[in-house]
């Protein structure tokens, strides 16, 4: 079996020209020093467009009397891959079974977005935001108060007028 | 042996005792028939139809929990019909059963959801809105779902035909038919109400103390013995995060079969107790300093030379090789006397429709085995005093697993050595020259002996906080250092240690237990089922 | 005119001192910011542009931050010599700019004030001798880090310097045969006499110098001694804060001093086309030439005159600040043989071999007669383009400095079949050329 190699095709030393290459080069240097195009983006003024697809930190969603939409029904934490989530459950003063504690540790999270994807009520959900710059580690566990103060808006992968992506 | 009758279910060909129903029989060949109604531990009333099967020359499907076996008989419990049937059937409950799965403690180990998952329809065809009865408190610890009722009644007859205390009964008809109470008198008062919650197929009756607290898929199950009575039941320890969160009965027709009573239901908070020993320490007058278990071994050993006479508090909690393993060290000690002290109920709180059962008086787990290993009784019946004269005793004094929640800070105050093995400190053992800390009751393996002096077994459910280790373990690695025999390197060598010494253990093994337990002074030459 | 004198001259000493240094510190702080930007644009980048308007307040910012960083020193730096290190290479980088001559004498009230802080008898020794001091900043630096990537930084540093300065050195006798002087304001005055820049009669020399001061200020593709590729950011490595900002501004210091002596050692220095601009201190009296009988002619100095050559002068240092960068941002660097070989087998025979062409040239033109002036100007530009041009044929072609793809050990046949091996043992392989 012949054994395949590729050959470098590089020019012989007789036909190489360091001075030529080096003007060449500066010529092309100075080509793009008055090139007016940029690449750069100008990135807080100018955001960047995430994809339809981007999955950032989460945000819950709340009914309108400011109560999170969460049931405390435990799938997303046994879904996670995580395994970024935790959850205790309880019975609020009107009877209904809410979350008395829901920490996403956003340092784990992978942003696989199997919570929002698994959420049977639609309550959690992976946000279009990636600016999460903090002070210290423990800003980044994430409690039920933080998640429903998110403002930024919630992935582009869930539809809110299909909510159960029909 | 009864008589035995040949059919064929699914194909297969199985021979059962004549008066077998057809759904029994169907397990024997591993094949589960959708019930609701059916338990095997109360009649059947046959109102589910779910368990409906084809029987071929009946002219209409037979329910299989009251259809009994006939010769000959060909059964199909998976053919198009029973399918079909079933499908049909769990349509109808998903009329009206919310589908509130999200926010059900039953989510997970509910016998609908499991059902309509695997033979029922992908899609509802229901317009109509579902009839709403919100939640009813029968009292108890039971909270009542109306909506997700199937009205199996399996509640109200266990009320009835097990426990005999007529407290739920159907009321209303048709879709409004609903479990109810008799003149808002609940369930308050009753001993073994948290049973219907096991029962409930699905998540109508729910566990107030369970409430929200954990999915069922989170928990592991851990087959353990119940420590509340005598009694010696079979339970589950359900644990999560390292802690129990509940206790569900495990079925063992020669000791609880499938019930458990509210008061040993209850009784696990202790086992999450955060305040435990977690060193070896030394205690003296200086002050306290925590060790390793190599040097607080050394120290006992070399302390207990020459110490005198031994006085041992047992505890009848303990398991049979703790208790197996402290008699051996007293013994290799010099010998000496072993005292423990026990609970005692005013009366029996028996289960009525199964005799066997009953919460016992003796509120400890393992008092026949302490008498056994020659322990005394002492103290009164709520498991207080009578240790006055060990308290003073000028030699030796062991203490295990007794708290001595009711001693003063001078226990032990003239002994040559007081040795605390314990769980959790307490004013008892401000004078203990040692404590040692050994696992509770659900982080360690072991054996109990119950009233009828059945001998089961119960495994680790827990992880031991810090350094704490089995009694038996410490207790036989000093018995292995006096030179009696090798250290216990498992329950079970524990177990055979305590059998070769003890005689009332004899010629019983840790492989005879199995999962039904086995009696003492029996044949056990049959084990398990 | 007469020259200024008495109190008003130390007067004007002392403000020329302040103005130009301000003016060099000024230069070395936004040569930071034009490298950043430049290579921003070369590379279709913004570069820095938030401090202030285009970003021109950036060098502020960076001289803030190094001021408020903490200093760091090594545990087992040598103390004394670590702290030393960052002034040594700083303060020579800076004083070579005293004799360098900046614009056209300014005529004042108190007299005709010379646009030089010190015009020195000595002139380019002073500057030959300082940037020969830098190396033992770079080397002390180096080596009182108590660094292996430093110390090689070091040595790499001594190692080139030394190299380059002998073709520095070499390629400035040249200049001193055709400008008969050393300082540099008489250089200036004989790039104007001569009617043109030494850049062109001396153009093989000025691309020795140009080359050799790439060397000398370490910059790319020169830039051994901190090769960061190699030798993590090499003399400097364990350096920050501000004595880190020494070693840059005195980096840049260089750029600027080397930019500024070619200017005025090739391209007349403040000089400007024609000769209305022409000034020189000749017996005591500013002349601008002399006349065809050998008379001087008064120089009419004019404060616009002053900033007309300031504004050219500035112009030519600035064309070599942004070579500097340019080159910069184009080449990459060169192995250290690679370096070495250079300095020593071309630069050094190139630059003999020229200072023999040039002595003869002008031998030969003063013995034919001609006048120093633009023919014989004309004559060397032909002799020095024609050297310029032969040494740039040799140069070239993979002959010096080739790249790694062009060895010529490299003709490899690879066969995509083994041969079968016959005697059992395989033939010795023909030894490559």
């Amino acid at each position: 079996m012949a054994i395949s190699v590729k050959l470098m095709h590089r020019p012989e030393p007789e036909s190489t020209s360091y001075l030529r290459a080096a003007l060449s080069g500066m010529a092309l240097t100075f080509k793009h020093m008055v090139n007016p195009t940029k690449v750069t983006q100008q990135y807080p003024e100018e955001m960047t467009d995430l994809s339809p697809r981007w999955r950032g930190t989460h945000v819950m969603e709340q009914h309108a009397d400011g109560r999170p939409k969460c049931v405390a029904c435990g799938l997303c934490p046994t879904v996670c891959p995580a395994n970024c989530i935790r959850l205790v459950g309880g019975e609020d003063d009107q009877g209904n079974r809410y979350p008395i504690v829901y920490e996403i540790d956003e340092f784990r999270c992978i942003f696989c977005g199997m919570c929002q994807e698994v959420c049977p009520v639609e309550a959690i959900h992976v946000g279009r935001h990636f600016e999460n710059a903090e002070y210290t580690r423990d800003r980044f566990v994430y409690d039920l108060d933080r998640l429903m103060e998110q403002d930024h808006p919630s992935t582009l992968l869930w539809d809110p007028s299909d909510p159960s992506s029909e | 042996m009864a008589e035995m009758v040949n059919l064929t279910i699914d194909g297969h060909e199985v021979a059962v005792p004549r008066g077998t129903t057809i759904l029994e029989a169907a397990k024997t060949i591993g094949s589960e028939v959708p019930h609701y109604c059916y338990h095997p531990g109360m009649s059947s009333p046959a109102m589910c139809r779910l368990c409906l099967v084809e029987v071929e020359g009946a002219p209409k499907p037979m329910p299989g929990c009251v259809t009994t076996v006939m010769e000959g008989q060909v059964v199909n419990t998976q053919s198009e019909q029973a399918l079909s049937n079933r499908r049909g059937v769990l349509e109808f409950y998903l009329v009206n059963h919310p589908l509130d799965c999200p926010i059900c403690d039953m989510s997970g180990e509910c016998n609908l959801q499991d059902y309509v998952h695997d033979e029922g329809r992908e899609h509802g065809r229901g317009r109509e809105p579902k009839r709403i009865f919100g939640r009813d408190d029968f009292g108890g610890d039971v909270l009542f779902y109306g909506d997700r009722c199937v009205m199996c009644t399996r509640c109200v007859r266990f009320m009835s035909e097990v426990e005999q205390d007529h407290r739920l009964t159907v009321v209303e008809r048709g879709n409004r038919s609903v479990i109810d109470t008799f003149y808002d008198e609940g369930l308050d008062g009753t001993n073994w109400h948290g049973n219907i919650v096991d029962i409930c197929p699905v998540g109508a009756l729910v566990s107030k103390d369970f409430l929200h607290k954990a999915r069922a898929w989170d928990l592991t199950h851990t087959p353990s013995v119940c420590t509340s009575c005598s009694q010696g039941c079979n339970i589950d320890l359900h644990t999560r995060d390292n802690l129990v969160q509940r206790i569900k009965p495990r079925e063992n027709l020669d000791v609880n079969a499938w019930w458990i009573c509210d008061h040993g239901r209850h009784n696990y908070e202790w086992m999450n107790r955060g305040d435990r020993l977690e060193a070896p320490v030394m205690r003296s007058d200086s002050g306290s300093q925590a060790m390793g278990w190599g040097d607080a071994l050394r120290a006992l050993l070399e302390k207990s030379d020459g110490g005198g006479s031994v006085k041992a508090v047992a505890s009848a909690m303990s398991s049979n090789e703790d208790l197996g393993a402290l008699k051996a060290l007293v013994d290799a000690m010099g010998g000496g006397e072993i005292l423990y002290r026990s609970a005692r109920a005013e009366d029996e709180v028996p289960l009525r429709g199964f005799p066997l059962l009953a919460r016992r008086k003796d509120l400890s787990a393992n008092s026949t085995a302490a008498d056994l290993i020659g322990a005394n009784r002492v103290g009164a019946d709520d498991g207080t005093g009578g240790l006055d004269e060990v308290s003073n005793h000028d030699g030796i004094v062991l203490v295990l697993n007794d708290d001595l929640a009711d001693q003063k800070e001078d226990f032990g105050n003239n002994a040559s050595l007081f040795v605390y093995l314990g769980t959790h400190d307490s004013p008892g053992a401000a004078k203990a020259d040692l404590v040692l800390p050994v696992t509770s009751h659900a982080e360690g393996e072991g054996t109990f002996t119950n009233h009828e002096r059945r001998v089961q077994r119960f495994a680790k459910a827990l992880d031991a906080p810090g350094m704490a280790r089995p009694a038996w373990l410490v207790l036989g690695a000093l018995v292995a250092e006096k030179g009696e025999g090798p250290a216990p390197r498992s329950a079970a060598d524990a177990f055979a240690a305590m059998s070769s010494s003890v005689a009332a253990f004899a010629g019983i093994t840790w492989d005879d237990l199995g999962t039904r337990g086995a009696v003492l002074n029996e044949s056990v030459s049959v084990t398990g089922d | 005119m007469e020259p200024i004198s008495g109190i008003p001259a130390i007067v004007a000493m002392a403000l020329k001192n302040l103005g130009i240094f301000t003016l060099v510190i000024l230069v070395v702080a936004y040569a930071t910011y034009a490298e950043r930007r430049v290579s921003a644009f070369i590379q279709d980048r913004r570069g820095p542009n938030r401090v202030g308007p285009f970003g021109l307040l950036q060098p502020i910012a960076d001289g803030i931050k190094n001021i408020l960083k903490e200093e760091t020193l090594p545990g087992t730096a040598s103390r004394f010599f670590f702290i030393l290190a960052p002034i040594l290479v700083l303060v020579p980088s800076l004083v070579t700019f005293a004799v360098i001559p900046i614009a056209a004498p300014l005529p004042t009230r108190w007299g005709v004030v010379d646009m030089i802080i010190a015009d020195v008898p000595i002139g380019i020794l002073y500057v030959l001798a300082f940037s020969s001091l830098a190396v033992y900043g770079v080397v002390l630096g180096g080596w009182a880090s108590n660094n292996k990537y430093a110390f090689l930084g070091g040595l790499r540093a001594s190692a080139q310097m030394v190299s380059y300065e002998v073709a520095l050195g070499l390629s400035l006798i040249a200049v001193l045969m055709l400008a008969g002087n050393v300082t540099l304001t008489e250089m200036v005055w004989q790039q104007q006499q001569l009617g043109m820049w030494f850049a062109f009669p001396l153009s093989l020399a000025f691309i020795l110098f140009v080359i050799s001061a790439f060397a000398e200020t370490n910059r790319l593709p020169f830039d051994m001694p901190e090769a960061e590729s190699e030798l993590v950011t090499g003399y400097h490595t364990e350096y920050s804060a501000m004595k880190f900002s020494a070693f840059m501004i005195s980096e840049f210091g260089h750029m600027v001093t080397a930019s500024a002596l070619m200017a005025t050692i090739f391209l007349g220095g403040w000089d400007l086309p024609g000769t209305w601009d022409n000034a020189f201190w000749y017996n005591g009296q500013l002349i601008s030439g002399f006349a065809e009988n050998g008379t001087p002619i008064a120089a009419q100095p004019a404060v616009w005159k002053t900033l007309l050559t300031f504004g050219g002068f500035a112009a030519k240092t600035g064309f070599f600040l942004l070579v500097y960068i340019w080159i910069r941002w184009t080449l990459p660097r060169f192995r250290y043989d690679q370096v070495m070989a250079l300095g020593w087998k071309v630069m050094l025979p190139t630059s003999l071999g020229y200072v023999m062409l040039v002595a003869m040239t002008i031998l030969v033109l003063d013995e034919l007669g001609v006048q120093y002036g633009f023919l014989f100007g004309l004559v060397l530009t032909a002799v020095s383009g024609a050297a310029t041009l032969s040494f740039m044929f040799f140069l070239d072609r993979g002959r010096t400095i080739a790249g790694a793809g062009a060895q010529r050990t490299q003709k490899v046949e690879v066969k995509t079949t083994p041969t079968a091996v016959v005697s059992g043992r395989a033939e010795p392989a023909p030894a490559g050329d």
